[in-house]
């Protein structure tokens, strides 16, 4: 495994500041703005990892979709864009805490993985054994796999899909009285 | 039949439960009626039980041995020894007697009152014949629903307090049981492979270690302590007697507070013998402070009633001491002890009770000169309080001379302290007796006071031949109870004799070590000498 | 690339197969008849569950034919039906009926636009937790709780005038969603471990890594203690509860008592397939990371506690039924931490008293809420006298749930009890057992309290009753369905108690 470049890094920075601006600007439009920018600097750090199906469904599914469509919400809605919001509420710095704790977890697990676990045998991190080559056609393979070995929970996200619209739709409508 | 009778005596007021659930609910005398007969009928099974047990026969009769959940080895294993034998006897009488008493003092939730009352009958009869500690358990528990029930719905003013209180406690002890049957199980399971929980089985062939009773003993010998109550966990009984109806202090004092010796008596002393003999001394502390403490609280109350709770108190001290001085003087008498306060403070809270239905009073200071306007209720009373205090020719004297008797045998202090109980007894029953009784009628509404009528004298003559039986003859009782003690006081003997034996060892160990030091001195100052 | 279908047989999956056509037809009837029929719509969905339940019955009591081999594998690793997963589907298959047959009431007078959906919304959640039941593997697992998940945050807010209601569903909803992105976060580091999602084959790939790599516990800690979180949202253990009383509260009654019942049995199924089958690689004290077992044990602890001392002080029933489910969840978990033939077996026998008890009390909740449209145990007082019924059974549900004998729950109580006692005498390293055991007699004193608080307002009150109770024909029979399986199988245990046993082997814990 490479070393991460200079271009994981303009992504990871890109990535985390953005998101921090999408919980912390105080116009909702901005936000979404921001939000867009986060998830398609993650959608990079998708093709630095070779996944190239993962950065695609991204771009299309989190930036085409969902967050055009959150824009369209924030537009139509009479007077939400120009209005200033307030994002955090009194219990602010207990999640400041958690999340300092939680991110220092985290970091310490990568350290570990990368530096510290390391094989009595080979010597090599943990992180950094191969296991095994990426397909030449990841995408197809992924297909391939989506409709055979997993084909069940496939089928089944079709009526999770079902479930959630029907859902939406009675809790969505305008009742007649 | 002789398989049968034991289930028939425990399940048959069950058949009354589902008969008064079918009878409408305003049909009042049809469900006293039915409930009365209903106990009757398990009356004459428990004599008949009686007249089938064979008094020479050693060990449980009358077993059935059916499993029931296989596979948790629990069984339906029921079976009576001559202890069990006369507390079904008594639970009986009392709850036939009681269901008479509440002829007229119950009139709302009639049917609810009935059926709880032959639940509870199910259970402790049921508690009593269980050979099989689950069995045993749930039949504990059965009976704690009902007598909520009794005391909350039908009791005094404070009477939720009461019934919360009682519950509580009574839970928390029997939850703790539960943990230590558990952990029996599995030592049982490692032992000999199988799960089971027959008691007969446990006892006599699992080896606990000593650390493990000591564990053991306590988790049982609270359950059963907050049930006695023995001092310090005696703070629900006074609430709980003084607030339900009458017929709920009889059973609960007359019955309900033995379920707590007999689980000494059946569970831990013959598997923790070990850890009975550690615990012994402070068991036999707490009765004493019960005996005395119950006693003084007793001399101060107002109320009869209270007085008559406290007094259970110290009685039930008695029954402890007599069971811890593991002779077999103590051990039957506190035995017949037992019997004794079922029927002599039974009796009381039922002379109480038909008091408080003519005056709604229980105070000592609303009363004086009863003796004139009620003079056959002033009789039974008598003799019903010379029992209680013990006199010679009433039940009461055998069994707490037994006990003392016993008890000098453990340890002359035990048994001096115990004996001044029995003064104080007779200060306070007396004094009670005195005020209520004699004197002039200072109070006017005592005047108009009706005597005793017919129904209320078919509840206190059976009591009082009791009474006269016990204490007169006993042998009967005593020829009962004579092999199950026996084996009781073999074991505790057994153990006591390891015991001692460790402990000579132990002496002999320190003597030879002594020895051996001396030695080594003699040595070092020959060493020096020379 | 091995692209070929594996081995399937959708004969093993014909109650879900029939569950997800017979929901469909539920929305479809609700439509073609103009939703103009009230009961009729309610009974058509309680076809749903009713029949595989039948189904799955009649299998393992032998009453299907031979040739019909229903146990086994359906879809390769995807989806494989052992004990453990027939078990729980009777579960949720009782619960769900339980659920629609307390759910006439609201059908009548609140819902009136939606019935179709509100049921086949509750036969899709159902079907999660079958799939979830039946999954072997960390997807399918996740996709059958997330289907078991989305149709309950709907349902909860069903109620859209009622800002509770609405309440319950946000909240339920960001909950739901925040513990589901924990749990796959917490998956994906098993997947980074191991380099599989099939449980059987994680467990041996990680018992493989294990051999080169000695430290990698923790790691694998990192990843149990997102599993924890995200699995504990589900099971409102504490400290992830506080979402439970306030979603319980809001949302319809019936919805309530399948979240507190069905849905928590499903998170009990992952966290066994998770924790004790895919993680059983590690289980033994010279195999080091067996830290969850403490860690679990500590909010089992916690559970307890702050289920039962907090429940004290609730006015509003549904809260304080929330709390006990809270401490409820608390003694199921004893019986998870136990590593032996007898841990899992208690949790299922626990789960289906459970399931009796605590959905006959919400019924009963339901009832009393269709007719006074109150929750307040204070309005319960003296209702012994119109309707000593309802009283009655009322009692008998709460009863089991102290754990009183000889009903259902007490056995189940006995049995985490035993379970965690049996493992504590073995092994000396497990003695911490000891003290769950110890809490857990404690708090079921404090249990009884607030439990016997709403029998003493039910039965021992002075005042006169303002309400008396008229059953529903479905309703009554919930009612008794609830408190026939209590006694029953509180006494006659034997059946259920022999189809559990088998259970433990399901999760690797002995073999038979």
């Amino acid at each position: 495994m490479a070393e991460p470049g200079i271009v994981f890094w303009i992504l990871a920075v890109v990535t985390v500041a953005s998101a921090v601006m999408v919980v912390t600007l105080k116009n909702i439009f901005h936000c979404a703005l921001a939000l867009i920018l986060c998830l398609f600097s993650v959608a990079g750090i998708y093709i630095l990892l070779n996944a190239e199906f993962l950065a695609a469904a991204q771009v299309l599914i989190y930036v085409g979709a969902v967050a055009i469509l959150m824009i369209f919400a924030i537009m139509l809605t009479s007077n939400l864009a120009s209005k200033a919001i307030r994002q955090s509420n009194e219990q602010v710095m207990v999640g400041t805490v958690v999340s300092v704790l939680f991110c220092g977890g985290m970091l310490a697990l990568i350290y570990l993985t990368d530096k510290a676990i390391v094989s009595e045998e080979t010597g090599v991190a943990f992180w950094r054994q191969v296991r095994g080559t990426l397909p030449a056609d990841n995408v197809a393979s992924l297909g391939g796999y989506l409709m055979t070995k997993f084909m069940l929970p496939f089928e089944v996200v079709s009526v999770l899909l079902l479930a959630a619209m029907i859902g939406a739709i009675v809790l969505a409508r305008k009742e007649k009285a | 039949m002789e398989k049968e009778i034991l289930t028939l005596v425990t399940f048959f007021p069950l058949v009354g439960v589902v008969l008064l659930t079918i009878l409408p609910r305003d049909r009042h005398d049809s469900i006293k009626g039915f409930a009365l007969i209903i106990s009757f009928v398990t009356f004459l099974f428990s004599t008949w039980l009686y007249y089938m047990f064979d008094p020479l026969g050693n060990g449980m009769q009358m077993e059935v041995n059916i499993p029931w959940i296989t596979s948790l080895g629990i069984s339906y294993h029921m079976g009576v020894d001559g202890i069990s034998l006369l507390l079904i006897m008594l639970t009986t009488i009392l709850t036939f007697l009681s269901i008479l008493a509440s002829w007229n003092s119950i009139k709302t939730g009639v049917k609810g009152y009935y059926i709880s009352m032959l639940l509870l009958e199910t259970g402790m009869i049921g508690v009593f014949c269980a050979l099989d500690l689950f069995m045993f358990y749930v039949f504990w528990e059965v009976m704690l629903v009902p007598m909520y029930f009794i005391i909350g719905l039908w009791g005094g003013p404070r009477k939720i307090y009461a019934a919360i209180k009682f519950v509580l406690f009574t839970m928390f002890g029997s939850l703790l049981m539960l943990v230590g049957i558990i952990y029996i199980l599995f030592e049982y399971q490692k032992y000999s492979g199988v799960f089971s929980f027959d008691m007969l089985k446990i006892i006599g062939e699992l080896p606990l270690s000593y650390q493990a009773q000591l564990w053991l003993f306590g988790a049982f010998a609270l359950a059963f302590a907050i049930k006695v109550p023995l001092f310090p966990f005696h703070t629900w009984l006074p609430d709980a007697h003084v607030q339900a109806p009458t017929a709920g202090s009889v059973i609960l004092a007359g019955v309900l507070l033995k379920m707590g010796t007999y689980g000494f008596i059946r569970i831990c002393l013959p598997l923790f013998p070990d850890a009975t003999i550690t615990y012994l001394p402070y068991i036999c502390i707490l009765s004493l402070i019960a005996i005395i403490y119950g006693a003084l609280v007793a001399m101060v109350q107002r109320d009869v009633k209270s007085l008559v709770a406290f007094s259970s108190v110290s009685h039930m001290g008695f029954v402890m001491l007599g069971m811890f001085a593991l002779n077999t003087q103590g051990i039957q008498g506190s035995i017949i002890q037992m019997i004794n306060h079922g029927i002599s403070t039974g009796g009381l809270f039922l002379l109480v009770g038909m008091l408080y239905e003519r005056r709604h009073t229980r105070l000592i200071e609303d009363f004086g000169g009863i003796a004139r306007v009620m003079p056959a209720y002033a009789a039974f009373f008598m003799i019903i309080t010379l029992s209680s205090i013990g006199l010679p020719f009433t039940n009461g004297f055998v069994g707490e001379f037994l006990i003392l008797l016993g008890a000098f045998h453990k340890n002359n202090v035990y048994g001096i302290i115990g004996a001044t109980g029995v003064v104080f007894a007779a200060c306070y029953m007396l004094w009670m007796y005195q005020r209520v009784f004699f004197g002039k009628v200072t109070n006017d509404e005592n005047k108009k006071l009706l005597d005793l009528s017919w129904r209320e004298k078919v509840i206190l003559v059976p009591l009082v031949l009791l009474v006269f039986w016990i204490g007169v003859y006993p042998k009967p009782l005593f020829e009962i109870l004579k092999p199950s003690v026996n084996l009781v006081v073999e074991q505790m003997e057994r153990a006591e004799a390891v015991r001692l034996d460790d402990d000579y060892r132990v002496e002999e160990k320190l003597t030879t070590v002594e020895v051996g030091n001396n030695e080594l001195s003699f040595d070092t100052e020959e060493q020096s000498d020379e | 690339m091995d692209f070929t279908l594996p081995q399937y047989d959708p004969f093993r999956m014909l109650p879900e197969i029939f569950m997800l056509l017979w929901a469909l037809w539920v929305f479809t009837y609700d439509l073609i008849t103009k939703r103009q029929k009230e009961a009729a719509v309610g009974y058509m969905a309680l076809i749903g569950p009713a029949v595989p339940l039948l189904f799955i019955v009649f299998y393992l009591t032998g009453l299907l034919p031979e040739s019909w081999r229903y146990g086994g594998s359906g879809f390769g690793a995807m989806f494989f039906n052992d004990t453990t997963a027939m078990f729980f589907k009777i579960v949720f298959l009782g619960a769900a009926i339980m659920a629609i047959g307390s759910s006439f009431g609201i059908t009548k007078q609140k819902i009136v636009n939606h019935r179709g959906e509100f049921y086949g919304l509750l036969l899709f959640s159902t079907l999660g937790m079958m799939f979830l039941a039946s999954s072997n593997e960390l997807l399918t697992l996740y996709i059958g709780l997330e289907l078991t998940t989305i149709p309950l945050f709907v349902l909860a807010a069903f109620f859209k005038d009622d800002k509770l209601s609405v309440e319950a569903g946000v909240k339920y909803f960001v909950i739901g969603a925040f513990s589901s992105a924990l749990l796959l976060y917490g998956m994906s580091f098993l997947y980074g471990l191991s380099g599989t999602t099939g449980l059987v084959q994680m467990k041996m790939n990680m018992a493989v890594v294990f051999l080169s790599y000695r430290d990698i516990g923790v790691i694998l800690l990192g990843g149990i203690v997102l599993l924890v979180a995200g699995v504990g949202f589900k099971l409102a253990l504490p400290p992830f509860h506080q979402w439970a009383p306030d979603v319980y509260e809001g949302s319809p009654t019936p919805i309530a008592a399948f979240l507190s019942v069905g849905s928590k049995a499903a998170g009990l199924v992952a966290f066994g397939k998770i924790f004790v089958n895919g993680l059983m690689a590690f289980f033994g004290p010279e195999q080091a990371p067996n830290d969850w077992g403490m860690l679990v044990g500590l909010l089992a602890i916690l559970a307890m506690v702050i289920g039962n001392v907090v429940a004290i002080r609730q006015t509003n029933i549904k809260r304080m039924l929330a709390y006990s489910s809270i401490a409820q969840a608390g003694y199921i978990m004893i019986g998870m931490v136990v590593l032996n033939e007898h841990g899992m077996a208690s949790v299922a026998y626990y789960i289906f008293a459970y399931m009796f008890a605590n959905m006959g009390a919400f019924a009963a909740v339901a009832i009393f809420e269709d007719q006074t449209g109150s929750c307040q145990i204070e309005d319960y007082k003296g209702l012994a006298k119109t309707s000593p019924v309802f009283a009655v059974s009322l009692s008998l549900f709460l009863l089991s749930l102290v754990g009183i004998p000889p009903l259902a729950g007490f056995l189940a109580k006995y049995k985490v009890f035993a379970a965690a006692i049996s493992m504590a005498t073995v092994d000396p390293s497990a003695s911490w057992l000891y003290w769950l055991v110890g809490v857990g007699v404690l708090t079921a004193v404090f249990s009884l309290f607030y439990y016997a608080n709403v029998m003493r307002l039910m039965f021992f009150s002075n005042e006169e009753p303002r309400h008396k109770i008229t059953y529903s024909v479905p309703a009554l029979c919930v009612l008794l369905l609830g408190l026939a399986g209590i006694v029953v199988f509180g006494i006659y245990a034997e059946p259920i108690l022999k189809l559990v046993r088998t259970i433990p082997a399901d999760f690797g814990l002995y073999i038979p």
